[in-house]
């Protein structure tokens, strides 16, 4: 029995020792790994990917080769932490301007339209829009399947069960673009981090779809809230019939969002309600 | 001589540790998609599998069965195996930079890759002498790469071809090491 716990500690010392004599004996790292070390400390460690490259020591690696990487694959989450990002711009000698690069999601649907069918299948958004453009009414809009959902890596996501649409909390999303590109439909956009009115439909005159109609609730380019700004802030895009905004001249008077008839407007900070603050599972 | 010749053979060709034992399928259908990863993947894996079945070896020969605890053999081949790719993984990182890129998880992944874990105990079941057991991981490693190349040399072409869309990537893999190891089965038998 004495034997048994001599020989397994003894082997664990030997190894120990093994290793750290080899640690000593070795060359240095090579410059290059050595800084990639040092940045990575700073980065988040989370692995997420959003930034393009995969996982936090690539992109370690690749902020160590060129350090503008930073600004082509942007770390959102070091984006939104000031320590970190204060470090980061030590290190690598940059100048990052938060402003200009803050973004944040917004699903461009508010759901409500009602089904056609019951979906009876894998519960993915993929999916289910492969089928006959999906099992809801509208054909443009938001399954509430939650492939976004499971993609967030803060959890910023929650369906809206009574409209069957997801919905983000700004103040959780970090603007990394993963809910972004996993939406089989295209309707997560990314709007600056200080937007001020938010424009909620992602029906498309130029992707019509022959057979079906759109939401009952959606846009219905009546150009009420472009007429309705008297600070013209909104800018009437023509050639696909939406609103869109100059944050700069905004001043959150609400005239826009009382002008439409459909509700397809509202301000950024009402978007998730204070009231119901979201619990993170 | 000939009794080693036998064990090179059987470990590489007859008993081959990823088609014919199933061990080390992680790396085998991670790293086959190219064929130089696979040749540096089946190379480290060669490595590790001589010095862990030396080590392995010894240990067993001079320290477990004198003093009669065999039965530990799996609990300290594997604090052995985890140390050994430690040392491994430290070396390759100082020297050879470009070669620690292409390998990159699958360093690690040596660690608990059970082709490594399998090799040792089926020397420590055979009863191999020392030298038995660095031929036998010889034959185990030589042929995990062979098997390896040929994977990845099938996997490349098939790529290049039309393949249908849900069957894209590992679906196809599986079959393929499927009709492999059918074909691997010929060798059965023999020896």
């Amino acid at each position: 029995m004495i034997w048994i716990i001599l020989i397994l500690t003894g082997i664990g010392l030997v190894c120990g020792v093994l290793i750290f004599v080899v640690n000593k004996v070795l060359p240095p790292e090579p410059e290059a790994l050595q800084k990639a070390e040092k940045i990575n400390k700073k980065l988040p460690g989370m692995n997420c990917g959003a930034c393009g490259l995969p996982g936090c020591f690539a992109y370690a690696q690749a902020l160590a080769k060129d350090k503008n990487t930073f600004f082509s694959n942007t770390c959102a989450t070091v984006l939104q932490n000031r320590e970190m990002l204060e470090d980061l711009e030590k290190i690598l000698d940059i100048k990052v301007d938060t402003s200009a690069m803050n973004k944040r999601a917004v699903v461009c649907c508010t759901g409500g339209c009602g089904y056609i069918a019951k979906y009876d299948g894998i519960n993915s958004c993929n999916t289910a829009s492969k089928l006959l453009a999906g099992p809801k009414k509208c054909p443009y809009g938001c399954l509430g399947l939650g492939d976004c959902l499971n993609i967030c890596p803060q959890h910023a996501i929650r369906i809206d069960k009574d409209m069957n649409v997801a919905v983000i909390d700004p103040s959780k999303c970090i603007g990394c673009g993963l809910c972004v590109k996993e939406c089989p439909r295209n309707i997560i956009k990314l709007v600056p981090a200080d937007a001020k009115v938010v424009f909620r439909c992602s029906y498309d005159s130029l992707r019509d779809i022959p057979g079906r109609e759109k939401c009952d609730y959606g846009c219905l380019h009546c150009r009420q809230c472009f007429k309705a700004c008297e600070n013209e802030a909104i800018v009437w895009n023509k050639e696909k019939a939406i609103p869109e905004f100059d944050y700069s001249k905004c001043n959150e008077c609400g005239a826009c969002i009382e002008a439409c008839p459909h509700n397809k407007l509202i301000l950024f900070k009402d978007l998730i309600p204070k009231k119901e603050k979201v619990k993170v599972k | 001589m000939n009794n080693l010749i036998t064990i090179f053979v059987v470990m590489a060709i007859v008993n081959n540790l990823v088609i014919s034992k199933f061990l080390g399928l992680c790396p085998f259908f991670g790293v086959s998609k190219k064929l130089s990863n696979a040749v540096s993947m089946g190379i480290a894996v060669t490595l590790v599998m001589l010095l862990a079945s030396l080590a392995t070896s010894i240990i067993n020969q001079f320290i477990l069965i004198p003093y009669n605890v065999e039965f530990m053999n799996i609990v300290i081949y594997i604090l052995v195996i985890a140390s050994l790719v430690q040392i491994v993984e430290l070396a390759i990182r100082r020297t050879n930079i470009s070669l620690y890129n292409a390998l990159g998880i699958y360093l690690p992944l040596i660690t608990t890759n059970c082709a490594v874990l399998g090799i040792t105990l089926i020397n420590a079941n055979e009863g191999y002498s020392i030298l038995e057991s660095v031929v036998s991981a010889l034959g185990g490693g030589i042929g995990f790469t062979l098997v390896l190349v040929i994977m990845s040399g099938i996997r490349e072409k098939i790529d290049l071809g039309e393949t249908p869309r849900s069957m894209r990537g590992l679906p196809i893999a599986f079959i393929i090491a499927a009709l492999l190891a059918l074909a691997f089965t010929g060798f059965s038998g023999m020896m």
